[in-house]
């Protein structure tokens, strides 16, 4: 199999939101047909364009910096990929960029994150103490369920993996700007709310919205 | 849809399964300024998004629609059991996926019904969204309620339900009554009013203008035509069929659906007249597309989709004239795109088989014919004209191509069928194995041999529409019959399930009393009765009883020639007598030749105006 050497940037916001990781490889699968970008397609017996999108993203959350590698061919320029693109596109999904793969995928360690914590009734006077005591340990081992392991969980430490964790007051709830590990293993701030749930039962949302602002490298430069 | 998408939904589609389903947005959805639009119609489809969006008609009609000036024309499905269980507990009244808009703020509200077993999805989608179930309970406010598609050419046991039934093809029909609704606000009509005025549109009928009465025995006296409705409605088609509406820009959902794939309508109608079959008399007369008109859309519909799979519909594929230069014109352009191009409906004869090697790319290991009937004899009386001999022809060319499965569909119960029949079905099923042992190329995988029978469900507008459907426990015997015929390890046979075929039966030739049992099993929780997981045989045989109803006066009765049947004052162009001549000829087991072998005037070229159907057009 041919190396990926392009990446697009893209976003998915509003009813796309709801895309599957599964339904939106398909998509954009026919998104190059259709926009007549020329995508390397695979040799086997059913042949189809190959892409490869990282880091699937959660249904519901909503994302301003998703990655899809493909191989592009020879006969259009970059530049003119996004726009092509973009007038096949399904609402809510954007391209925002297409470029040649400088940086491997194991360098991307960081997703900055707004996570929206509702409250139907108004925030609990203590939630953003309690969570930030619970946050603030120095460790927080929570078991995470496992197929690999033999006692289907394995256990995890959330502290390490979150870099940052910032709330703030905000209407009908509270803000969150959170920077999370993205990989090996990647931390879903879904397990901190959860985590949050169990732990400080007072504090518990009824509801939540993630969405991913931006990916970083370890040096906490921008990753592309 | 800024108006659907607020609070409440956003929580619950993180709840339900499959959320893509319910939120719209895909590529080629029609979006419209609602300044600029006068007219709103809500394409309702009484089941699952997947199986509503793989439907051509609702993609035609959908088309046809916002092609036109302000009409804004919607899409709504049957939500699954975890969605509608979530709207209903946060109140959230049934929307269409482009606005997010109750279906209340529509004028129009239109069903395209398929088959019998979505009858209580219409109600339960009615009451989803708030609309009165009952066409007398409804008010100046609310939208009319309009139904179209297969079912409606007998539509009684939904007349109470409905404010106007749409025959045939809707393409000409849908746009005049839009026409009509406008008028009609301009001249300030009530509702009343609009539906009288909706009845003289050709093709368009309403059913409260019609009273029905009955003798005692439950059989009906008259239908008698009121306020100057028409006596007899007549469906509509569309005349040229190559300068119809065909949506090659079309939806392209984001999520699977059933056929995720470009369907291309290679001709309406079907030449063939298998006695049985209710399309092949409703669709008639036969009028196909030109190949430049198909090569050329075809081409279009995968350019705009980015799909890499087409497929020909039609209800008999093999019957298109040019079929090989269409394959050929549409494969100079699928070929080097790696685009596969399908073919089902192929009949069992050597020239389909000869099209369909052309066409694959893979080799094909399995393949499906469906001879219907075991013997020639029953073969006869269906009028399914495949011998035992193009059957097995066409297996061993199979077989020598390397396939080595082969799917083979029955029917039980059909009219006239013996013992003889039954067991029939399996010395055919045991020729094909023999046909592989003699011609596979390589016998180390050997064969999967499967053999399906349903159960026979005879249906208005066809020669079978007088008979009565065999009894439950008849069908289960034959089952059991041919079960222990079938002896081979490699020949595997399923049989359907026989409640559904038989609540089938009694709606498919349901009268207007059929209402209160429906009314019955949707509030006793029925809904999505297609679905095994939702389908309850309890249910239904409850509402029966609770009605005072007795199901076997529909599914099981043979009517007499005399008898006034519940659909006398639809017309479908073909005529009556003319299907009773074709179950007198059934009964004679005697063939009727092809459409193209010789007109046997069943009337349906009268719909056309030069009065000639299937022209040669090549």
């Amino acid at each position: 199999m041919a190396k990926p050497k392009n990446r697009l940037l893209f976003s998915k916001n509003g009813r796309a939101c709801y895309i599957s990781h599964l339904d939106l490889m398909a998509t954009f699968q026919r998104v190059f047909l259709r926009s007549g970008v020329p995508i390397w397609q695979t040799q086997g017996f059913n042949k189809h364009a190959y892409v490869s999108i990282a880091l699937p993203l959660s249904v519901g959350y909503s994302s301003d910096c998703e990655i899809l590698e493909f191989n592009l061919g020879d006969d259009m320029p970059m530049e003119e990929v996004p726009a092509r693109m973009n007038a096949s596109m399904p609402e809510g999904i954007q391209v925002l960029a297409c470029y040649a793969i400088e940086t491997p995928m194991k360098k991307l360690d960081e997703i900055d994150w707004t996570v929206t914590i509702v409250y139907d009734n108004g925030v609990p006077e203590q939630a953003i103490q309690e969570i930030t005591a619970l946050l603030g340990q120095e460790s927080l081992v929570i078991q995470k369920k496992s197929k690999k392991s033999k006692k289907c969980y394995t256990e995890i430490d959330l502290i390490p993996m979150i870099y940052l964790w910032e709330m703030q007051l905000s209407e009908g709830g509270i803000q969150v700007h959170a920077r999370l590990m993205a990989q090996n293993p990647g931390l879903n701030p879904s397990i901190v709310i959860n985590t949050i749930c169990e732990q400080c039962p007072d504090a518990a949302p009824d509801f939540v919205r993630y969405h991913r602002n931006e990916i970083f490298d370890g040096d906490g430069k921008v990753f592309r | 849809m800024a108006n659907a998408m607020n609070g409440k939904l956003e929580r619950i589609l993180l709840r339900v399964q499959k959320p893509a389903r319910y939120t719209g947005g895909e590529y080629n959805e029609v979006i419209k300024e609602k300044s600029e639009v006068d007219v709103r119609f809500a394409m309702c489809f009484p089941d699952t998004y997947e199986i509503g969006m793989s439907n051509l008609g609702l993609r035609i009609l959908y088309g046809v629609m916002n092609e036109a000036k302000g009409v804004w024309c919607e899409r709504v499905f049957a939500p699954w059991g975890d969605m509608e269980a979530e709207l209903r507990k946060a109140q959230i009244a049934l929307y269409a996926l482009e606005s997010g808009d109750s279906l209340r703020e529509f004028d129009f509200v239109g069903f395209s019904i398929g088959y019998e077993m979505a009858y209580t999805n219409v109600l339960n989608m009615l009451d989803l969204a708030e609309i009165p179930i009952h066409s007398a309970d409804r008010g100046e406010g609310d939208p009319i309620i309009v139904a179209g598609g297969t079912c409606v050419y007998n539509g009684e046991p939904l007349a109470d339900f409905i404010d106007i039934f749409s025959l045939g093809e809707g393409e000409d029909v849908t746009l005049e009554m839009i026409q009509l609704y406008r008028e009609g606000r301009e001249q300030g009509w009530s509702r009343r009013e609009f539906l009288r005025q909706a009845a003289q549109v050709p093709g368009l009928y309403v059913p409260s203008l019609y009273e029905i009465t009955y003798h005692e025995d439950g059989t009906i006296q008259k239908i008698t035509n009121t306020a100057g409705a028409p006596e007899r409605i007549t469906k509509r088609i569309v005349t040229d069929f190559d300068k119809s509406y065909f949506p090659v820009k079309t939806i392209i959902p984001s999520t699977e659906i059933v056929h995720d794939r470009v369907m291309l309508e290679v001709f309406r109608g079907c030449i063939r007249g298998c006695r049985f079959c209710q399309a092949g008399y409703c669709y008639r007369p036969v009028r196909p597309r030109s190949v430049d008109v198909l090569v050329q859309q075809g081409i279009e519909a995968c350019k705009d989709s980015g799909y890499q799979e087409m497929t020909l519909s039609s209800l008999s594929t093999s019957d298109y004239r040019p079929l090989t230069d269409l394959c050929d014109g549409l494969l100079e352009y699928c070929d080097p795109r790696n685009i596969n191009l399908n073919l089902p409906s192929l009949r069992a004869d050597g020239f389909s088989m000869s099209v369909m090697q052309r066409l694959q790319r893979a080799r094909k290991t399995s393949i499906t014919f469906a001879p219907e009937a075991g013997t020639q004899r029953l073969r006869n009386t269906i009028n399914k004209n495949v011998t035992e001999q193009d059957l097995l022809q066409s297996c061993r060319t199979a077989f020598e191509g390397g396939c080595s499965a082969v799917k083979l569909y029955f029917m039980l119960g059909l009219p006239t069928e013996t013992d003889e029949d039954v067991i029939g079905i399996a010395d055919l099923a045991q020729k094909v194995y023999w046909t592989w042992k003699e011609y596979a190329v390589s016998k180390s995988r050997g064969v999967r041999i499967t053999v399906s029978t349903s159960f026979f469900v005879p249906k208005p507008f066809t020669p079978f529409q007088w008979e009565a459907q065999i009894s439950m426990e008849e069908y289960h015997r034959r089952v059991e019959l041919l079960n222990h015929a079938i002896k081979n390890k490699s020949i595997q046979y399923n049989w359907h399930e026989m409640n559904t075929s038989y609540i089938e039966a009694v709606l498919a030739r349901g009268d207007r009393k059929l209402g209160a049992v429906l009314e019955a099993v949707w509030k006793d929780g029925g809904h999505l009765d297609a679905w095994g997981e939702y389908f309850s045989f309890e249910r239904w045989m409850n509402a029966f009883e609770q009605t005072g109803i007795d199901p076997d006066f529909y599914a099981r009765r043979e009517r007499t020639k005399e008898e006034a049947l519940p659909w006398d004052m639809i017309d479908i162009g073909v005529h009556t007598n003319y299907l009773w001549r074709e179950r007198e000829q059934a009964y004679r087991s005697v063939i009727t030749p092809d459409c193209r072998v010789k007109c046997m005037g069943c009337g349906a070229n009268c719909l056309l105006p030069n009065g000639v159907c299937d022209e040669d057009r090549r």
